[in-house]
């Protein structure tokens, strides 16, 4: 299979004026096209930390990391910025959403940086297409405050792949929804990867949900 | 443009309060600095114009403020004493303004009358846009030549005539446009150099020994408060101190324009520092406001931020659109100040008040366009220190998926 991800960190360091944190020490991760990664671990082991680093968020680290075949230490933050609107989507919990928007702007806010003509942007899904597999229909002229936990979860759900990624990251996507959202969102995902040959890379508590990944990768915290 | 537009719209002005808040800073940092900027240059164009009276030999007549007023013991007779003494010893330069007139003109303006005489005429070597020099060996029964200010060159060119019921000789003269003052022309005040009259509506009127003569009482007595005494010593001073004791019972100072300008140091200028470092003092404190401001800010957008650079905001983007948006912001506040200012310029026409009005581009001077350069300066200075202290605090608190839990 084609590999996508290819990231290796010697070490992540978090400083602050006592201390100084090292997580993610001699951390090695290679994932290929359609791949379903579970991330798992105790807080502070250095979840969140990796996905910022795989979504081109965090490039304060000592190490290597080469996405989609291009060593991402040489992209300008133009480009990062481009690839993370067009070739990553991020699936957060349900309260990353701009409440000062409806949920139909929130879902096409990455059209927004896509450009008018989304000019040099894949294939992108049909909006209506994804609402309507979603069922949020009904919320799309709502504020976020006004719908419920489920409802905004497959809203942030939406958005993160409004632009036909190829790599998913999913940070904690189910931690405060009920059985029932919880099992929509996952089998959203999993569809999604099976249908399009998207990279899923999921940081959750849940082991249940974890085991059900192709593999799962067990973060430790450093001593 | 179209992500500059949604930012501002959708994310900057929905925390209302901030947006309120910081307008509301700058406005202020832009009025103070635009106000104290405005009476340095005033002052500047005042020290300017004095010049040609700060030197040697010049002296400045100035009532003593202990000397109390009599009216009833001044009389013609007394100030036309003084005036033949000074015609016979002095060489001096004579100007009094504020004698109004009613003057026919397409601004319906009440008219100050200036007057002067040649000595004063040449130190003050005012600039014509049209026309020629004023000729000050006339005769009272023909035509006299005078010089007016732009107001009313649109209703008399060069070369018209005025006709009016003159209070000073108390008799109707006939005036001929001789020239047209420089927009704008202005008189500053010798002890208060940042305030200033101009000329726009003004008519100057040549003054002679024979106008003075026959001159009223009033016109006399106001020119000697202000008559400049050129080419002397102390010693000729203090016999014409002497005179005017004996012939109208006031004590008169005479002080050169460098005592006049150590005045106005020990003064005005003192009050002038005074303003210049509250200005300063309350331009950081607004600044640091403004900071904690955006601060505020930054943190109760940090969510909004990061959503949007997840999906494709860049850092460097994010950086031009806290710039544009503060420029925004500045270009506003300048904005509202320059449109204040012209509407209290506006003012001064339509309380038809002659001493006050003035031309320029949508109704701003010169002055008041150097200020308000120096408020954009002063700006771009307050915004660097609050974009790049938003950034820091960005890069402090990074943008991360963390920001989201």
């Amino acid at each position: 299979m084609k590999k996508i991800i290819d990231l290796s960190v010697k070490e992540k360091i978090y400083r602050s004026k006592k201390t100084q944190i090292s997580i993610l020490n001699d951390f090695r991760l290679e994932a290929a096209a359609g791949e379903k990664i579970a991330v798992v671990g105790e807080s502070g082991a250095g979840k969140s930390s990796l996905l910022n680093i795989i979504g081109l968020l965090d490039r304060n680290y000592n190490g290597e990391y080469t996405l989609f075949g291009s060593p991402t230490e040489q992209l300008h933050t133009s480009r990062l910025a481009q690839w993370r609107n067009q070739r990553i989507g991020f699936v957060l919990q349900e309260s990353a959403l701009i409440n000062s928007l409806t949920i139909e702007d929130n879902i096409k806010l990455p059209f927004l940086y896509a450009g008018p003509d989304k000019k040099g942007v894949g294939e992108i899904a049909d909006f209506d297409t994804v609402i309507s597999a979603i069922e949020i229909k009904h919320i799309l002229k709502k504020k976020p405050l006004e719908c419920s936990g489920g409802e905004k979860a497959r809203a942030v759900f939406a958005r993160g792949i409004i632009m036909k990624p190829q790599i998913i990251l999913a940070d904690e996507p189910t931690a405060s929804l009920d059985v029932e959202n919880r099992e929509r969102i996952v089998t959203l995902l999993f569809n999604m990867s099976k249908e399009f040959n998207t990279t899923i890379i999921t940081v959750t508590h849940d082991l249940e949900i974890a085991n059900r990944h192709d593999r799962v990768i067990r973060l430790e915290r450093s001593a | 443009m179209k992500i500059f537009k949604f930012m501002v719209s959708k994310i900057f002005l929905r925390k209302a309060i901030l947006g309120i808040g910081i307008m509301l800073l700058l406005l202020m940092a832009n009025y103070i600095t635009f106000t104290a900027a405005r009476s340095v240059l005033s002052t500047f164009q005042g020290y300017q114009e004095t010049k040609y009276v700060n030197q040697e030999g010049v002296y400045i007549a100035n009532l003593d403020p202990d000397s109390h007023i009599d009216m009833s013991i001044v009389d013609e007779n007394g100030t036309q004493a003084v005036y033949d003494y000074l015609n016979s010893n002095f060489k001096y330069a004579f100007y009094t303004d504020g004698f109004m007139v009613s003057v026919p003109n397409s601004d319906d303006m009440e008219i100050s009358l200036g007057y002067l005489n040649e000595q004063y005429y040449k130190l003050n070597e005012f600039e014509l846009s049209q026309g020629t020099d004023l000729d000050f060996d006339y005769q009272l029964d023909g035509e006299i030549p005078v010089l007016i200010g732009k107001g009313l060159s649109k209703t008399y060119p060069v070369g018209a005539t005025i006709e009016m019921e003159e209070s000073v000789l108390g008799r109707p003269l006939t005036l001929k446009v001789q020239g047209v003052l420089k927009q704008n022309a202005y008189h500053s005040n010798y002890y208060a150099l940042n305030s200033k009259t101009y000329y726009n509506f003004s008519i100057i009127f040549p003054v002679n020994e024979k106008f003075i003569d026959r001159a009223s009482m009033d016109i006399q007595f106001n020119g000697l408060m202000d008559i400049i005494l050129l080419d002397t010593s102390e010693e000729e001073i203090a016999s014409l101190r002497e005179v005017i004791k004996d012939n109208l019972g006031l004590s008169f100072n005479f002080f050169s324009q460098k005592e006049n300008y150590d005045y106005f140091n020990e003064y005005y200028l003192h009050s002038l520092k005074i303003i210049f470092i509250t200005t300063f003092i309350l331009l950081i404190v607004i600044t640091c406001l403004s900071v904690w401001n955006a601060s505020v800010s930054v943190r109760l957008m940090l969510k909004d931020f990061t959503i949007n650079l997840l999906v494709g905001l860049s850092c460097s983007k994010l950086k031009k659109i806290f710039y544009g948006y503060f420029g925004m912001l500045s270009f506003v506040n300048v904005a509202l100040i320059s449109i204040f200012t012209a509407f209290n310029r506006y003012g001064c026409w339509l309380r038809k008040d002659a001493a006050f009005a003035t031309y320029g581009l949508f109704g701003l001077i010169g002055m008041d366009w150097l200020a308000l350069l120096l408020v954009a300066v002063s700006d771009m200075i307050i915004g660097i220190i609050i974009v790049e202290n938003m950034l820091r605090k960005i890069k402090k608190v990074p943008i991360s998926l963390g920001v989201l839990q």
